[in-house]
C-alpha cells in the first residue's frame, strides 16, 4: 500500500441503528455529497476528524442504511456495488453500525458481509439503550466468536469513537482471523450453491447475490454481465428461490449460533421496544393516532404553506432591491434588463423556493429520525395502497399542496425507483400554493361575488372545486402510471417501526443543509438559464422607437405583444380560442412557465397595468370590463372556468422540470410530463368551455 | 391450508413454519427475520384494519396482510 492512500473504510449498518450520528461525529461534519453514476442513491465521504487523532489518514465512505445486501431496492444494489468495489474506489475495510439492543436482526447484515470477505471492525452502537433494556452485550465474548474487532460506542455522545478510530488504525498490524465464521457460512450455504453450477465461477459472494436478484427478480440492480446472465437464464428458477431462501436461513442460523455462544438473552422479546410500545398506544391508536396524525401532518402543510412565506417574503423584498439598485446604478438599457429581470430576477426564482424546502426537509428529518414516519406511513398505508403505492409516499404528496418543488425533492424516503417516479409525476398535479393567485385573480374577476349557494358563496366552492378536482387527477394519474408505463406489484410494505428516540438536531440540520444546497447548486442553474431564457422570449426583439404609440399603457402592449413570445402567443390564438382564451392570455400562459403566479403580472404587462398577487385589483377590473369589438365582453365565467382548469394541469413550472430532472437523472420524465400534462389541460379545458357552451353557460 | 401470520389475533403469538410466495417478497420477509422456527407476536392492527404490526426477533416490523399471509405458521 502506498503511504499517500488514505485508508478507506465503508460504513455500513441497518437504518435507524445510528449510522449518520456516528458518521458526523467521525467526520465532524465535514463531508461531501455525492451520487453514484446513473443512479439517485446519495453518497456522502469524509476524512476522520483531527480530533481522534487517528493514526493515519482515513476515509468514512457512507453506505445507505439497509437490512441486507440483497438487492431487493436500488439502495442495497449500490451498498453492494460499492463493497465489491464496483462504483467508486474499492474500501479497505467495513465499519458495520450494529444497534446493540438488537443484535438477533442486526447481525444477519454482519454475515453477508462475512460473505463478501472483507475485513470487518463492529461498532456496538447505543450500548447505553441495551444496558438500560436489561440485554447488556459481552463485546470481547462477541469479538472472540465474530473473529473481528468489536468497539462498543454511544454515537450521540461521541463515546468509544476514539476507540473505534483506534481500532480501524491498527488496521493490517493485528490478526483479524474471520475464516471460522465465514467457513462455517460458506459450508453451510454451499448446498444450495452446489445446485446452482458454473455460477459459482464468478465468486462466491457475487455468486450468492446474484442469485439472490434473480430469485427477487431484480437483476437490472445489479449490473450483471451477459456471462453471469447467461448463466443465470439456465437455472432452473423455482431451484432459485429455493436456494436464495436457503441462504437467509443459514445466515440467521449463524447469528443464532453466535448469540447462542456468547450467552445473549436477546432474540424474541424486544426489550428496547418497551418504551416505544407504550407510545404506541396513544400513537397508532384507532382514535387518539389518527387525531395526532391529522394535527402532525396539518402542522407539516401549514408550515411550508404559510411560515415559508414571511421568510420568501424577505427574499423577494431583497431580490425587488437588488434589482432596482442595479437599475439605479446601471442606468435604463439592455444590459440592464438583462441583469436584473433575467439573472437577477432568476436567482430569485432558486433562492425563493429555499425556506419551503428547508422546512420541508427539517419536518421530515425530524419524523424519520423521531420514529414517526414510520408510523405515518403504518397508519395511512390502507389508503395509498389503494393507489398501488407505499405509505411513506403520502408526505411528499401532500407537501405537493404547498409546492411541488420540496415535495419532489422529498420523495427520497421512498425506496423503490419506480415508485419514487410514480409519485413525482403524481405531486404537480395536486394544486401548488403558486396556482392560487391565478384562481383568486379570475374568480375575483370574472364569477359574481353575490351569487351564493346554499350556505357557500359561489366563489369558494369554484376553489373548492379546483382543489377536489386536482386531487382526484393525482391519485387516478398515479394509478394509470402505476399500470401502465411504470407497472410494478404494490411495493410490499415490509416497514420496521423502530423505536421513539429523541432526535440530534445537529445530525437533521446538516441533512437540511446538504439536501437545500443540493437544491441551489443543482436545479438552481437550471432554473435561471431557464428564466434568462424566458425573459429573452418576452423582450426580444424590441418593437422599433418610431412605430412605439405615444402613451404609455400602449408602448407596454405593444412591446410584450412584439417580442417572439407576444408572437407566439398571437400565433396560438386559432388554438386558444376553442378553450375561451385569447392571445393576451396566451401570452400570459407562456409567462406563467417561469412560475404560475407570473401569470398575473404578465397579464398586467399586456394590460399596461402594474399588478402582482398581492395587489390585483386594477386588472381585476380591466378583465372584467375588457370588450370585444362587437361590444361583448371578453370573458365570461365560463372561459374563467375553462382556464383554471387549464391551471389545474398544466405543468406551467420550468422549476418543477429542472428539479424532475435532477431527480430522474434525465430529461425523458420532465419532458414527458411536461408534454402529457400539457396536452390533458389543453383537452380539459376545451371541452370544459365547449361543453359549458353547449349547456347555454358563457 | 394451515395458518398463516394473517390470522393471529392482536397478542397471540405462532411459529414460522414457511415463507411462500418467491420472489422479492419472500426474500425480504425472510431476511427480515421471519425465519422458520422464529417465534412471532402480532402487536396490533393499523386503525383501518390493515398492515399489522408484528414482533419478530428484537424489533417491531408492520407487513400487510397480504403480505403476512405469506407466511406460514404452526402453535407456537
Amino acid at each position: 500500500m502506498s503511504v499517500t492512500r488514505p485508508l478507506r473504510a465503508a460504513l455500513a449498518g441497518n437504518p435507524n441503528v445510528g449510522k449518520t450520528s456516528l458518521f458526523n461525529e467521525l467526520t465532524g461534519s465535514r463531508h461531501k455529497v455525492g451520487n453514484y453514476a446513473g443512479v439517485t442513491v446519495e453518497t456522502r465521504e469524509g476524512a476522520v476528524a483531527g480530533r481522534w487523532q487517528p493514526t493515519r489518514p482515513l476515509v468514512i465512505v457512507d453506505l445507505p442504511g439497509t437490512y441486507s445486501l440483497t438487492p431487493v431496492s436500488e439502495d442495497e444494489a449500490v451498498a453492494f456495488r460499492c463493497l465489491h468495489g464496483e462504483v467508486g474506489e474499492p474500501p479497505d475495510l467495513v465499519v458495520l453500525v450494529v444497534d446493540a439492543a438488537n443484535l438477533a436482526r442486526n447481525l444477519y447484515l454482519a454475515m453477508q458481509l462475512c460473505e463478501l470477505g472483507l475485513p470487518l471492525v463492529l461498532a456496538l452502537n447505543m450500548m447505553d439503550v441495551a444496558a438500560e433494556a436489561g440485554v447488556p452485550v459481552d463485546a470481547e465474548a462477541l469479538s472472540r466468536a465474530l473473529g473481528v474487532p468489536v468497539v462498543p460506542t454511544v454515537a450521540r455522545t461521541g463515546a468509544g469513537v476514539a476507540e473505534l478510530v483506534a481500532s480501524v488504525g491498527r488496521f493490517g498490524h493485528e490478526p483479524w482471523d474471520m475464516s471460522e465464521v465465514r467457513g462455517r457460512l460458506m459450508t453451510a450455504t454451499l448446498p444450495a450453491m452446489g445446485k446452482m453450477g458454473e455460477l459459482a465461477e464468478v465468486g462466491p459472494a457475487r455468486a450468492r447475490w446474484l442469485l439472490a436478484a434473480q430469485a427477487g427478480g431484480t437483476l437490472e440492480l445489479t449490473g450483471a454481465t451477459q456471462a453471469e446472465r447467461a448463466a443465470l437464464s439456465g437455472l432452473d428458477a423455482a431451484a432459485v428461490v429455493t436456494a436464495a431462501g436457503e441462504l437467509v436461513i443459514a445466515r440467521y442460523a449463524e447469528v443464532d449460533r453466535v448469540l447462542a455462544e456468547i450467552g445473549h438473552r436477546g432474540g424474541e422479546r424486544a426489550p428496547a421496544m418497551d418504551r416505544s410500545a407504550r407510545i404506541d398506544r396513544v400513537l397508532t391508536h384507532r382514535v387518539w393516532g389518527l387525531l395526532i396524525f391529522v394535527l402532525v401532518m396539518a402542522s407539516l402543510f401549514q408550515s411550508i404553506f404559510s411560515w415559508a412565506e414571511p421568510l420568501m417574503g424577505v427574499i423577494e423584498a431583497g431580490i425587488t432591491w437588488l434589482s432596482a439598485h442595479t437599475k439605479a446604478l446601471l442606468g435604463p438599457g439592455l444590459f440592464t434588463d438583462l441583469v436584473t429581470e433575467g439573472v437577477i430576477a432568476g436567482v430569485g426564482n432558486v433562492l425563493v423556493f429555499v425556506p419551503q424546502i428547508a422546512l420541508l426537509f427539517l419536518f421530515i428529518g425530524l419524523l424519520e429520525d423521531t420514529g414517526y414516519m414510520a408510523r405515518a406511513a403504518f397508519l395511512i398505508d390502507r389508503l395509498m395502497a389503494r393507489v398501488g403505492l407505499h405509505g411513506k409516499a403520502f408526505v411528499p404528496l401532500l407537501s405537493g399542496y404547498a409546492c411541488a418543488i420540496p415535495a419532489i425533492l422529498g420523495t427520497r424516503t421512498i425506496s423503490s425507483f419506480r415508485d419514487r417516479l410514480v409519485t413525482i409525476m403524481m405531486i404537480p398535479f395536486m394544486s401548488c400554493s403558486a396556482r392560487l393567485p391565478v384562481y383568486v385573480l379570475l374568480i375575483s374577476a370574472l364569477f359574481d361575488g353575490e351569487a351564493r349557494v346554499g350556505p357557500f358563496s359561489q366563489a369558494s366552492l369554484v376553489l373548492l372545486l379546483m382543489y377536489a378536482l386536482s386531487t382526484v387527477s393525482a391519485l387516478a394519474v398515479g394509478a394509470i402510471y402505476k399500470r401502465t408505463l411504470l407497472r410494478s406489484p404494490t411495493p410490499p410494505l415490509v416497514l420496521e417501526l423502530p423505536p421513539y428516540r429523541l432526535p440530534r438536531l445537529r445530525d437533521t440540520l446538516l441533512h437540511v443543509y446538504d439536501r437545500t444546497a443540493d437544491f441551489v447548486r443543482d436545479a438552481g442553474t437550471v432554473i435561471l438559464a431557464m428564466t434568462v431564457v424566458l425573459w429573452a422570449l418576452l423582450s426580444f426583439p424590441r418593437p422599433p422607437e418610431a412605430q412605439a404609440p405615444h402613451d404609455a399603457i400602449a408602448v407596454r402592449e405593444s412591446a410584450i405583444g412584439y417580442s417572439i413570445g407576444g408572437r407566439v402567443g398571437k400565433a396560438m390564438e386559432p388554438a386558444l380560442e376553442p378553450m375561451g382564451q385569447d392571445f393576451r392570455m396566451g401570452i400570459a400562459i407562456l409567462g406563467s412557465f417561469a412560475a404560475r403566479e407570473v401569470f398575473v403580472s404578465t397579464l398586467g404587462l399586456v394590460y399596461g397595468i402594474e399588478a402582482d398577487d398581492e395587489d390585483n385589483v386594477p386588472l381585476r377590473d380591466a378583465l372584467r370590463d375588457a370588450k370585444q369589438p362587437d361590444g361583448q365582453r371578453r370573458y365570461s365565467s365560463l372561459s374563467a372556468l375553462a382556464l383554471m382548469v387549464f391551471f389545474v394541469y398544466a405543468c406551467q413550472c420550468m422549476s418543477t422540470l429542472a428539479v424532475v430532472r435532477r431527480e430522474t437523472r434525465s430529461w425523458r420524465w420532465p419532458l414527458l410530463m411536461f408534454t402529457s400534462m400539457t396536452a390533458l389541460a389543453y383537452v380539459a379545458a376545451v371541452l370544459v368551455f365547449q361543453v359549458g357552451r353547449l349547456l347555454g353557460y358563457g | 391450508m394451515s395458518a398463516s401470520l394473517a390470522d393471529l389475533g392482536p397478542g397471540a403469538r405462532a411459529r414460522v413454519a414457511a415463507v411462500e410466495g418467491g420472489g422479492g417478497l419472500m426474500l425480504r420477509l425472510l431476511e427480515m427475520g421471519f425465519v422458520p422456527g422464529t417465534v412471532v407476536t402480532l402487536v396490533k392492527r393499523a386503525p383501518f384494519g390493515d398492515p399489522l404490526e408484528f414482533q419478530v426477533r428484537g424489533c417491531h416490523v408492520s407487513l400487510r396482510a397480504a403480505e403476512a399471509g405469506c407466511i406460514r405458521t404452526v402453535p407456537a
